[in-house]
């Protein structure tokens, strides 16, 4: 088709107008099914990561702990039939230290076992790690995990095991492995916080606190 | 050009990656693995059929001075669309290729079959062309994810058959070059027989 002015304004016009609608409209209908599919994916790893479902357990209740401008969600999961506590699932993101690209975010289960506590899975629930490399974060059974399910994270060193800590950090993803840590650490925090272990939220924050001291004198 | 010969010439005479050498961004930033390259290839299929037709369809209003910043916004909000229905119906998949969706606006095969394509052929014929070069694309980003993989980590499509340590570089993007650079030798050479 041949161009003029009038036609060139006026077909962009269009186009633009008809594509905006759209994508607007588009928008409109599917917000809330996204937020829905959101949550229940959310809701859906809390119960992953204490090895349970919806069917056999629910949340009870969702305790929000902030350290900074970070937000700690610590969920309660009770057993449905008898109501007891099955375990905690925490929200934490890595406050410390960012991964490569950004912070990761993790959702950490915490059973309690006698005094203490131990780690019964992790999941990865937000990462822009490089594929291949620190995206195997979000892989089952990866090394980081691996080298934490099943102990009580009082005995563990957050920090990567050739800075000796106790992660295996992933092969060449040492950056990854260490946001990776740092979430751990302030999950854990969270869930003695919420648990009533630490008794304000000044000595939670005066835990993640002291790895900002640390890791500035790493530098 | 019969309609076969429209899909079939997208993977072999005008493969994108190896042949057209379009889309080598995505083509190096996803490979790092198999199942990574073939679900960057299927949904640029998915939206390159779609995008080829919706082309076809207003090629004829379009005047030919603003036709590619034209095409640019209906590409664009069309793959807005997508991401957005694909995350609110089906967000099992949407977690697979979601990471893929927004790469897919600015990967330069959309626009180049638009504009090679789809604005000069029928509505039919572009949706064949986009699935004969979307195949072409997913089958050689397979490839390629897979010998990265496979030299890299040490495994294909996920399962491990080599333990150690495997070459880092192979994951990483000077490897994706050398691989590609390998591959498109080969490919050459067998197809140009």
């Amino acid at each position: 088709m041949k161009s003029s002015l009038k036609n060139m304004v006026l077909v962009l016009l269009l186009i633009s107008t008809i594509t905006a609608f759209l994508v607007a409209l588009v928008n409109d209908l599917t917000k809330d099914a996204i937020a829905e599919s959101n949550t229940k994916a959310k809701n859906m790893a809390k119960y992953a990561v204490l090895g349970t479902n919806d069917t056999e357990a629910t949340i009870l209740r969702d305790t929000t702990c902030t350290i900074g401008d970070f937000a700690i969600t610590v969920s309660t999961v009770v057993r449905n039939d008898d109501q007891t506590v099955i375990g905690y699932a925490v929200e934490a993101p890595s406050i410390t230290k960012s991964g490569y690209a950004d912070r990761i975010t993790l959702m950490v289960g915490f059973k309690e076992e006698g005094e203490g506590a131990v780690i019964n899975a992790v999941e990865v629930l937000s990462q822009k790690e490089t594929p291949g490399l620190g995206a195997n974060m979000t892989k089952a059974g990866n090394s980081l995990e691996r080298s934490i399910v099943a102990k009580n994270p009082a005995e563990l060193t957050f920090a990567v095991t050739k800075e000796g800590g106790s992660f295996d950090a992933l092969t060449g993803s040492t950056i990854s492995s260490r946001a990776y840590a740092n979430a751990v650490e302030t999950a854990y925090a969270g869930y003695l916080w919420a648990t009533g272990r630490l008794n304000t939220e000044a000595q939670a924050e005066s835990m993640t606190g002291s790895t900002i001291q640390s890791d500035s004198n790493l530098m | 050009m019969s309609k076969l010969q429209i899909i079939t010439k997208g993977i072999i005479k005008e493969n994108p990656t190896f042949s057209l050498v379009l889309g080598m961004c995505p083509t190096i930033g996803v490979t790092s693995s198999a199942i990574n390259g073939m679900g960057m290839g299927v949904a640029t299929m998915v939206v390159l059929i779609m995008s080829n037709m919706v082309i076809s369809m207003i090629k004829n209003v379009v005047p030919d001075k603003v036709r590619i910043p034209a095409f640019i916004v209906v590409i664009a909000s069309f793959v807005t669309i997508i991401e957005m229905l694909m995350q609110a119906y089906v967000p099992a998949l949407y977690a697979s290729l979601g990471v893929f969706i927004p790469l897919i606006v600015v990967n330069c095969i959309i626009l180049g079959r638009a504009e090679a394509f789809a604005s000069k052929n029928g509505v039919w014929d572009s949706a064949l062309d986009g699935m004969g070069i979307g195949l072409g694309f997913t089958l050689s980003l397979t490839v390629i994810g897979a010998v990265r993989e496979a030299l890299g980590s040490g495994a294909i499509f996920g399962y491990t058959f080599a333990d150690g340590v495997m070459p880092l570089l192979f994951i990483l993007a000077p490897g994706g070059f050398l691989v590609l650079g390998y591959l498109m030798v080969m490919f050459n050479k067998i197809a140009k027989r």
